[in-house]
């Protein structure tokens, strides 16, 4: 075939038309595209006036470091500077087949602490199957249950949705988002639990403790951090409130005021564990009582399914999370007694000084 | 090594193509009469989806995404897919007759077979719920399309097993076919909706 | 005009894509769990086919018979990634609920079928009506189906609320495709119904006029 047959040839026609198909749709495209792109600008736009219905004036805030990267992210912040409020884009983890949910949280702040939710928008999610249960009525819920320093916890004060998962996803993303802005614009609050003996399974950031002169004891209301364990339905956190004796370290009271067991039998499991008589079994227990309590002894960790123990009653993460709860009120109360007393001349009171 | 198992176990079975994500139906439904031809058509499309994720990957990261390409991303892999398919037919035709005997037929239906293209797509978009902490790669990519491929083609064979049995029936007119064959997917469908509550 | 009624017939009801010839099967059980992104698809796929048969109809004395195949895919692609830019541009809300399935309309065997079948072979104006009707046939089969599933699996209509009942089975692809064969089925005996009637009636026309004449 000389070169001037190729030319006439059909290959050479069909090359021709193919290559200018080719090329006239890559230049539409082209121009299509420079035409229609849309920027990240647009993109924020779009977002806020789903949030506020209109536009509004706003200032990013660089994020920094994640907090809690367990628990949720922190995607970006900004401060609108229409009504001076914080918008915070945060995505919460642990919900459905471990998937996400991303939401956008505007968030009050009213004298150096984070005084209220005004909304809560969800802007995407991953894997949620059931996120279409999530109703206004849920969202809305987070304006209305707001207490300062409470974190939210789907099992408390909101609209059973079906979507139990979704809904721990959507608590931990606004958490996060109030965590956040406390962090970066709130009045520093030192986290004197921090690394202190038995934490492991406690939410140090939203536990408190004092020491109560009239009674003797020091008080707590501790936060549990959830069961961190494999598997479906795992329990999520508690809230107890305990009193140890400031001489002896024994467990005077024990209540459980928020459950996080994941359903009603469950709760019903623990307590037939840990309150079989009508009385909390933690009461007028020394930390080695606690200790003990588990036989598997100091470690004091989950034991994990078919081991015998005291607490494999059908409810092991919830059991766990009180006796924990018990393990850490007995061993840390020493931090919260004033510094002056001193009469069992302990090194530990040397913590005293982390007083506020 | 967990990554491994999670692309792995999502892709066959939790996030299955046919049951979960509803794509490839087009030669699930029309070359599942019999078991052989349905398994034939199943190694072709795993075939087909591993070598052209092997091929569309590289070019989405190292040439289109520098070149701020993105946005011709479906000509540039359809036609991708398109010369691939036709190439393996050439090559196949060539180096072993038989094997194109048994597989050739089904390899033109592929170019058209939105499982193909759908793999491709998805290993360039978010994979996070997959890998976890992670980051994609080329080999966790091609991993996804092999483990999609063998999901295929495991829900090919049952669907074919159960469609062999229904023919022995005499069915009326108006479900006969498609209609039939439907309803026998969304029981497969159901059997494979406990395997999406395994968290990993 | 008989012709062109014809086309919109055939692409609507005897050959309605969907329900008699089962093309265009992934996007149609992917999304008939919500009745907003199922008509939403049909009508992305209406405007694409229609433009599709324009563009290959007006270029088939152009296009060389040994490369007309990858030259509709280029067309098809063109006009999907062009669909794809301005949904994400002006109608996010349906950008983000067809996710994955906007960019499978390429591989929608009812587009190329279209083009290989009738578009290659047909007047521009004949391949727009046939692109309307065969448009207007799926996104009426999509639609129908996607109301039924989301109400019976979502207990809502177009994202509206109404009863709490809700058998969620039916939004998810099971659901879908239970859906999809009871729906084939009925369409399939519908027709066959008012065929047989028709021919029927056509049958005792034909004998009394025979009868007539015998007389």
């Amino acid at each position: 075939m000389t070169v001037k047959q190729f030319f006439k040839s059909s290959t050479f026609k069909c090359l021709i038309t193919l290559l200018c198909v080719l090329l006239v749709s890559g230049v539409f495209l082209t121009i299509m595209n420079s035409l229609l792109k849309v920027t990240d600008e647009e993109r924020f736009a779009r977002a806020i006036n789903k949030i506020y219905g209109k536009n509004v004036t706003t200032e990013s805030i660089a994020v920094g470091e994640q907090i809690n990267e367990d628990n949720y992210h922190i995607d970006e912040a900004y401060l609108v500077k229409d009504d001076g409020n914080y918008l915070v884009k945060s995505t919460g983890k642990g919900g459905f087949d471990n998937g996400t949910v991303t939401c956008w949280v505007v968030v009050v702040v009213k004298g150096g602490a984070v005084s209220g939710i005004e909304k809560v928008v969800i802007d995407s999610n991953k894997n949620q199957s059931y996120i279409s249960k999530i109703n206004s009525a849920f969202l809305d819920g987070f304006k209305a249950n707001f207490t300062p320093d409470v974190p939210f916890n789907a099992n408390v004060g909101f609209v059973k949705t079906g979507a139990t998962m979704s809904g721990n996803a959507i608590c931990r993303s606004v958490n996060g988002a109030v965590d956040f802005v406390n962090a970066k614009f709130g009045n520093i609050k030192e986290d004197i639990f921090k690394d202190k003996n038995y934490t492991k399974y406690i939410d140090t950031a939203n536990t408190k403790g004092e020491y109560d002169e009239e009674t003797a004891t020091v008080k707590f209301e501790i936060t549990t951090s959830g069961a961190k364990y494999k598997g479906e339905n795992k329990a999520g956190a508690f809230t107890i409130r305990i009193a140890v004796d400031a001489l002896t370290g024994v467990i005077t009271d024990y209540e459980i005021l928020i459950d996080g067991s994941t359903s009603a039998t469950y709760s019903g499991y623990m307590l037939s564990t840990i309150k079989p008589d009508g009385n909390y079994i933690f009461v007028g227990m020394d930390l080695e009582a606690v200790i003990n309590f588990l036989n598997n002894g100091i470690e004091l960790e989950y034991p994990g399914d078919g081991k015998d123990t005291p607490i494999s009653s059908g409810a092991s993460q919830s059991v766990h999370q009180c006796l924990y709860a018990a393990a850490f009120a007995t061993e840390n109360y020493k931090i919260l007694l004033p510094a002056v007393e001193e009469p069992d001349g302990d090194g530990e009171t040397e913590g005293g000084s982390e007083n506020e | 090594m967990s990554t491994f198992i999670a692309i792995v176990l999502s892709a066959v079975l939790t996030n299955n193509f046919i049951t979960a994500k509803t794509y490839g139906i087009c030669p699930f439904l029309g070359v599942s009469k019999k078991t052989s031809s349905a398994t034939g058509m199943g190694i072709a499309v795993t075939l087909v989806m591993v070598l052209a994720t092997l091929v569309t990957y590289p070019i989405y990261t190292y040439v289109m995404v520098p070149l701020k390409i993105e946005f011709l991303e479906i000509i540039f892999f359809i036609f991708i897919i398109a010369s691939l398919v036709q190439m393996l037919e050439k090559i196949i035709q060539k180096l072993s007759p038989p094997l194109y005997g048994a597989m050739g037929i089904y390899l033109p239906l592929i170019t058209t077979n939105c499982a193909v293209l759908g793999v491709t797509e998805l290993v360039i978009g978010d994979m996070s719920a997959v890998l976890g902490t992670a980051s994609m790669n080329i080999g966790w990519a091609v991993l996804y399309a092999l483990g999609a491929g063998l999901g295929f083609t495991l829900v090919m064979i049952i669907m074919s097993g159960l469609r062999e049995r229904i023919n022995c029936y005499k069915t009326p007119k108006a479900i006969a076919g498609f209609p039939i064959a439907m309803v026998t997917a969304c029981f497969i469908c159901m059997a494979f909706y406990v395997f999406s509550l395994i968290t990993l | 005009m008989n012709k062109f009624k014809k086309i919109t017939l055939d692409g609507l009801i005897y050959q309605n894509p969907t329900f008699m010839l089962v093309l265009g099967t992934c996007p149609t059980l992917g999304l008939i769990s919500s009745a907003f992104s199922s008509m939403g698809m049909g009508l992305t796929v209406l405007v694409v086919l229609t433009l599709s048969n324009i563009i290959i109809s007006a270029l088939r004395k152009v296009i060389p018979n040994e490369v007309r195949i990858p030259c509709y895919i280029v067309v098809i692609a063109t006009l999907v990634t062009f669909a794809r830019m301005f949904l994400e541009k002006f109608v996010p809300d349906l950008y983000e609920s067809l996710g994955g399935f906007l960019a499978l309309i390429v591989v929608n065997c009812i587009i190329l079928g279209r083009a290989e079948a009738f578009a290659n072979k047909h007047t521009v104006a004949e391949s727009a009506v046939d692109g309307i009707a065969n448009g207007l046939g799926f996104t009426a089969a999509l639609t129908v189906m996607g109301v039924i599933c989301e109400f019976l699996g979502n207990g809502s209509l177009f994202g509206y609320q109404i009863m709490e009942f809700r058998i969620s089975m039916l939004a998810k692809p099971a659901g879908a495709f239970l859906v999809y064969g009871i729906c084939i089925a009925l369409f399939v005996y519908i027709v066959d119904g008012f065929e047989r009637a028709r021919r029927v009636k056509a049958n005792k026309l034909a004998r009394e006029n025979l009868l007539k004449e015998g007389v």
